[in-house]
């Protein structure tokens, strides 16, 4: 592990005694006291996660919207100040580059949070569809940290912190404020299906946050989310990751992310010409939400079958501590208009566990 | 966590236990620690037999699915049935609740070549 990068808040991890594991480049927590602990705490109370590793990207000047206009197929300029909006950055093919949360700050200035693994790649892609624009992109991984509060008690904390209700940010909003004199954006957002904040800071000030949260929170019951439940609690939301469920070789139709691909957008951008024949054609494969019948656990790569033959390939796929089932997604053949309620099967070391289609977010319909 | 006396691990960290005719087997406390929260325990049926090395079983946790060897030649005799309800009595007790199957065997041999608990905390700290 000599050669992974730390985050700001290594240290702290360790006091809590973490279990600590490579992810995208990084020594990560992956647990501290127990995933289904942990995954309960952020549904029942609230939880604190170490989420540093993952990249943010600035996009100031005259041509941001010009440039953002480009690269995603979510039409920015509908884009109201201070709101953040989820999208893709895809290629020329639709294929998806990395998901993301576009946040305008002002008229003239964005911020982008890009996945850790992504970072690089994003940032090349960026820069090469700069073109002409008079806009500058800068990479501000490395200066700043963050930090995501996620739970019903999330917002009590952050009042707590000096920012009473009516100044917080709203849902898929963003805050430039202070916390204690230090600067920092209070962003509305998450990944867990749960309300709860991501709190940017520079990387100089985060552990003082970290622990000030903690402190806080400590009359919530709060505690310290690793990437193991992080992973079961977005699974339950319905949330894709990014390299598992997604990647360059899956549009975002293919991945049934069409409510962030508005088939109004005006501008062209990288891969339009793919995914509006997908919109209005469709698609050769669909990521569909599995729930199993039989007792049994799906997981990553698993195959899905249909009437005794391989439709597709589980995605994801795990125990959903909170909705009491086993649930996955995958990509299936869209040519068999599957729809929710059809029985399918999960080979699972080579028997075949009984399982149904289901709408997602779980969280939403199976809670 | 304290292992009973007489205990025999193997290096994939199963364990068997003698008592009275026949053999308790489960995974190791260095086991459960590694895999954490543990939410399905998959059994072969009572009567099965296996050669030593063979599959009879898999053990699963939140993050993945292991597999369970057999020790030495032998037939399934007992399956632990509350583990099907409560996967997590091997978290709390690998040793007692929360054995897996009951193991009948002759295979002196197999047995001899598992170590006992002092080799096997050797074994996992190098």
């Amino acid at each position: 592990m000599e050669n992974l990068k730390k985050t700001p808040l290594f240290d702290e991890h360790i006091k809590l005694n973490a279990k600590i594991v490579p992810f995208a480049g990084c020594q990560m927590p992956i647990q501290y006291t127990g995933i289904i602990d942990e995954h309960k705490a952020v549904r029942e109370n609230v939880g604190i996660f170490d989420v540093s590793h993952m990249g943010e990207f600035f996009v100031e000047g005259e041509d941001s919207l010009a440039l953002l206009q480009k690269i995603v197929p979510q039409d920015i300029s509908k884009l109201s100040l201070s709101k953040a909006v989820y999208c893709q950055l895809t290629n020329k093919n639709g294929g998806i580059i990395d998901d993301l949360i576009i946040y305008k700050l002002d008229d003239e200035k964005y911020l982008l949070i890009v996945n850790a693994s992504r970072i690089d790649e994003d940032f090349n892609w960026i820069v090469s569809n700069k073109d002409n624009l008079n806009v500058d992109i800068k990479n501000a991984s490395d200066d700043y940290a963050m930090i995501a509060l996620q739970g019903k008690y999330s917002a009590k904390i952050i009042e707590e912190t000096g920012l009473s209700e009516d100044n917080q940010p709203k849902r898929f909003s963003i805050k430039e404020t202070r916390i204690d004199s230090i600067d920092v954006f209070v962003a509305r957002t998450g990944y867990t299906g749960e309300d709860g904040f991501e709190i940017i800071a520079s990387t100089d000030n985060i552990v003082y946050l970290w622990n000030k949260f903690l402190e806080i929170g400590s009359k919530y019951n709060i505690k310290p989310i690793g990437l193991g439940a992080r992973d079961t609690l977005r699974l339950e939301a319905g949330m894709l990751l990014y390299g598992q469920d997604i990647d360059e070789n899956t549009t975002p139709i293919e991945a049934s992310l069409n409510w962030s691909v508005p088939k109004d957008k005006i501008e062209d951008y990288n891969g339009k010409n793919a995914i509006s024949s997908q919109i209005n054609n469709g698609t050769d494969k669909k990521l569909i939400g599995i729930k199993m019948i039989d007792r049994a656990i799906p997981r990553h790569d698993y195959e899905i079958y249909f009437n005794g033959k391989e439709v597709g390939k589980v995605t994801s796929g795990g125990v959903a501590p909170s909705l009491n089932a086993n649930i996955a997604m995958g990509y299936v053949n869209n040519s068999l208009n599957f729809s929710t309620g059809d029985k399918i099967n999960i080979k699972i070391r080579n028997k075949f566990y009984s399982a149904e289609i289901v709408r997602m977010p779980f969280l939403k319909y199976l809670r | 966590m304290q292992a009973p006396d007489g205990i025999l691990c193997a290096k994939t960290h199963e364990y068997l236990l003698q008592k009275d005719s026949v053999y308790k087997f489960g995974i190791t406390d260095y086991a459960v620690e590694q895999l954490g929260d543990i939410v399905f325990v998959e059994m072969p049926e009572v009567g099965t037999e296996f050669e030593k090395g063979e599959i009879l079983g898999t053990i699963e946790s939140v993050k993945a699915a292991s597999e369970l060897y057999m020790p030495a030649n032998g037939k399934i005799v007992e399956i632990n049935e509350t583990l099907i309800d409560n996967p997590e009595l091997v978290n709390n007790s690998p040793y007692e609740d929360g054995w897996i199957v009951k193991i009948e065997t002759e295979d002196e041999k197999a047995l001899n070549a598992l170590m006992e608990y002092e080799d096997y905390q050797e074994f996992i700290e190098e």
